[in-house]
């Protein structure tokens, strides 16, 4: 009776290897000239239209190779980004001016979504209006607790 | 409880959960991801479902091996827990559910009362509707008046599973307890068929996060699939499509051919006809799908697949009836009669020719001669 | 029932019935005609004539020198597309794996993608088949609907299982179902039309070559 470790396992090479010094060769799909394209034409619209988007890179089959030549070819920029909400996520502006990579994880480390989005900002950075308008008033009520406190210390060492 | 008139919105629930806008924004995101959905119906989802109260949702279980919820419950994007906790108000669900007996009845009354006409009724398992209903009873109702109560006030419903949604295990031949699926006993309601035995964790949840967010049924297919799930069949993205268009398939399982990842077609992959996402979406949070673990699909999400004769014998095969039936047998069967009765008129026939032949050579035309062989 | 479980159903067995009784009804039906006696003395031996008769099936399979000329491109047509057909029908792996259901046993076949290469130069063909059969006066003068109809049918065949390989037109199961169900058309007109050269072709060469061997004609 044959058991699971006996299953002979053999591991194909990839398709072609690219060229020294060729940073956008061989991997699976050679996908990462497809990424690029879609990016230019969404920084298009962003600058034209203010409108830009998101591309999942889960769903795009992607070798350690093309994974590194996308890397390579986008670069990156000055901001570095940490979101901690329900896990951290990680947003690193590239060093093209729009394009943003996004690493989001949950509260166990596990890499849940990875997104290349394209905007001034990631639209989840943003702070939302409707909770920007309980601001003051979340403001104010502190305010007022630390005047109490200070009323109170001033008070006591009035006593 | 379960009143959702004036319950809390899914956002302030979330916030209450520790979860803040930006938390629920990136669970959101993750589970369109999972579902191979584009990353901007995440974030559409997540904004919409913010604003949303949670909606009550009662799930019935009829003729069914509880296979469907047992998916369910594995669900990685979302977790059942996430969902049941955050997202829906699971108001019934007789597996789930702490409360039994009783109690476990008046909560469904009760949750189908207060949320009448707004509540997605998701249903698993086949109705039987033979012996009177009496295949099938609960807490001493037939499944059939039960079904038919809960989806008066039911604002869609969704048919988890081949059972519910085409009649699956218990419909096939010879269906013992005259098994129907929900749209047989349901006429008047949406229904969303979510086949599968079972269907993939993340297409169950998907289907429900859609249709709670948006409050509309998705695009479906003819067979009430939805489309985002169910428009392509296995074969439209199976990873082994190079080897079928190159004519590279596996004579038997473990053979060279197996070992080297060829096409299953010869070992009875139902693929090209079976609409599903197992191959985009994968089971187990995307680890694998039944091709890629070497066994061809049986197409557990087509109506009538136990009747489509062998798992195992090709698409392009001629048995496809009843199981058991041997080809060649059949063969023999059809080709002895039909031959049978094609010597009885082909020497009918040839009797009427040889008589005009006759009556033409005794009318003079022709010198008359004895028959030869 | 959907189109393609009522094609590969009850439609398959029905057709593959009317074939197996049509084919048979024919040649039983002429088989027992009655053959003319022959007063003259036979030159040749019965052994003999059966022999020659035989040798006539493959003498025939190709015009003499005189005629190539005229009917040459004809006949060269007509055995390409005849060899397309069985190439398509014999080593294709699905219809491998369909005819072996049906006879108990398979054999290999060849890569899909010269099966279909094939069947693109088997459909061409019999477009210029056709187009022959229009423009030729002799040929347009005999043809009658059989002809026609003969050619439609099969041609249905080769194009929807073109269609269903490419995936192209409809959802699979349709094309599918339609090509199955062309081919079950085919079945049932097989045994009523001129199609049945298939089984005619053979015995009536080999019975004209006994009969004129008898009366001393050599081939």
């Amino acid at each position: 009776m044959s058991r699971l470790s006996d299953i002979p396992i053999r591991v194909l090479p990839s398709v072609a290897a690219p060229a020294a010094g060729d940073g956008l060769g061989g991997g699976l799909g050679g996908g990462v000239h497809a990424i690029l394209a879609e990016l230019v034409t969404l920084l298009e619209g962003l600058v034209d239209l203010e409108h830009g988007g998101m591309i999942d890179l889960h769903s795009l089959p992607m070798d350690p190779r093309d994974r590194t030549a996308l890397q390579h070819a986008l670069g990156k920029g000055e901001v570095h980004a940490t979101l901690d909400a329900q896990g951290l996520s990680q947003f690193q502006e590239t060093s093209v001016p729009g394009i943003w990579w996004i690493e989001h994880r949950d509260p166990s480390g596990e890499l849940v979504a990875e997104l290349l989005e394209v905007a001034a900002v990631p639209a989840i950075l943003a702070c939302a209006r409707d909770e920007i308008a309980t601001g003051p008033g979340v403001l104010r009520s502190r305010i007022a607790g630390l005047d109490t406190r200070a009323g109170q210390g001033g008070h006591d060492r009035h006593q | 409880m379960t009143d959702t008139s004036d319950a809390p919105l899914v956002g302030e629930t979330l916030r209450r959960h520790g979860i803040s806008r930006r938390g629920f924004i990136k669970f959101c995101t993750a589970t369109a991801s999972a579902m191979a959905l584009p990353p901007w119906m995440g974030v559409a989802m997540a904004e919409q479902l913010r604003n949303a109260p949670r909606p009550s949702v009662v799930y019935l279980s009829f003729q069914e091996c509880t296979g469907c919820l047992e998916s369910f419950t594995r669900s990685f994007a979302p977790t059942i827990e996430q969902l049941i906790f955050n997202v829906i108000s699971l108001d019934y669900d007789e597996t789930l559910m702490a409360a039994a007996g009783d109690a476990a009845e008046s909560a469904l009354a009760k949750a189908m009362h207060d949320n009448f006409g707004k509540y997605v009724l998701v249903v698993d398992g086949s109705i039987p509707t033979g012996a009177d209903g009496g295949y099938c009873t609960i807490g001493g109702r037939s499944a059939t008046d039960i079904l038919r109560e809960a989806a008066k006030g039911a604002a869609a419903i969704v048919c988890v599973g081949t059972c519910s949604s085409y009649g699956g295990i218990a419909f096939a031949d010879p269906n013992p307890t005259t098994a129907w699926p929900v749209s047989a006993i349901v006429e008047d309601k949406p229904i969303i068929n979510v086949p599968g035995c079972p269907p993939i964790a993340e297409v169950i949840t998907g289907t429900l996060l859609q249709f709670v967010t948006t409050g509309k049924v998705p695009d479906l297919d003819e067979q009430r699939r939805p489309k985002v799930f169910f428009g392509n069949t296995i074969h439209d993205r199976c990873y082994r499509r190079p080897f079928y268009d190159q004519g590279k398939f596996a004579k038997s399982f473990d053979d060279e051919g197996a070992r080297n990842g060829w096409c299953l077609l010869e070992l009875g992959c139902k693929g090209p006809t079976t609409y599903n996402a197992c191959a985009t979406v994968k089971w187990n949070g995307g680890t694998s799908f039944p091709i890629e673990s070497g066994h061809g699909c049986i197409g557990c999400s087509e109506p009538g697949f136990w009747d489509k004769g062998s798992l195992y014998s090709t698409l392009s095969s001629a048995v496809w009836g009843k199981a058991g039936e041997a080809g060649p047998r059949q063969v023999l069967e059809v080709g002895a009669a039909a031959v049978a009765v094609g010597v009885v008129l082909g020497v009918a026939s040839a009797g009427v020719s040889r008589l005009r032949q006759h009556r033409s050579e005794h009318d003079g035309i022709q010198p008359s001669g004895d028959d030869q062989p | 029932m959907d189109l393609l479980g009522f094609a590969r159903g009850p439609a398959f067995w029905g057709a593959l019935a009317v074939f197996f009784l049509g084919v048979v009804w024919r040649i039983v039906s002429f088989a027992l005609l009655r053959i003319r006696r022959d007063r003259n003395r036979p030159r040749n031996g019965m052994a003999k004539s059966i022999g020659e008769g035989l040798l006539v099936i493959g003498t025939r399979s190709w015009p003499h020198r005189e005629f190539i000329g005229r009917t040459g491109a004809g006949e060269a047509l007509g055995y390409s597309y005849h060899l397309g057909l069985f190439t398509i029908v014999l080593l294709f792996t699905p219809h491998i794996a369909f005819l072996g259901s049906l006879l108990g046993f398979t054999w290999p076949g060849l890569p899909s993608s010269i099966v279909t290469i094939v069947s693109v130069l088997t459909a061409t063909l019999f477009l210029a088949v056709l187009f022959r059969r229009v423009t030729n006066p002799v040929m347009r003068l005999l043809s009658n609907f059989d002809d026609y109809f003969s050619w439609a049918i099969t041609m249905l065949v080769i194009l929807t299982g073109l269609a269903a390989t490419a995936h192209v037109g409809a959802r699979y199961e349709t094309l599918l179902g339609l090509h199955i169900l062309s081919f079950d058309a085919l079945l049932v007109w097989f045994p009523f039309g001129k199609l049945m050269h298939a089984f005619y072709i053979f015995p009536s060469r080999a019975i004209n070559g006994i009969l004129l061997s008898r009366k001393g004609a050599t081939s």
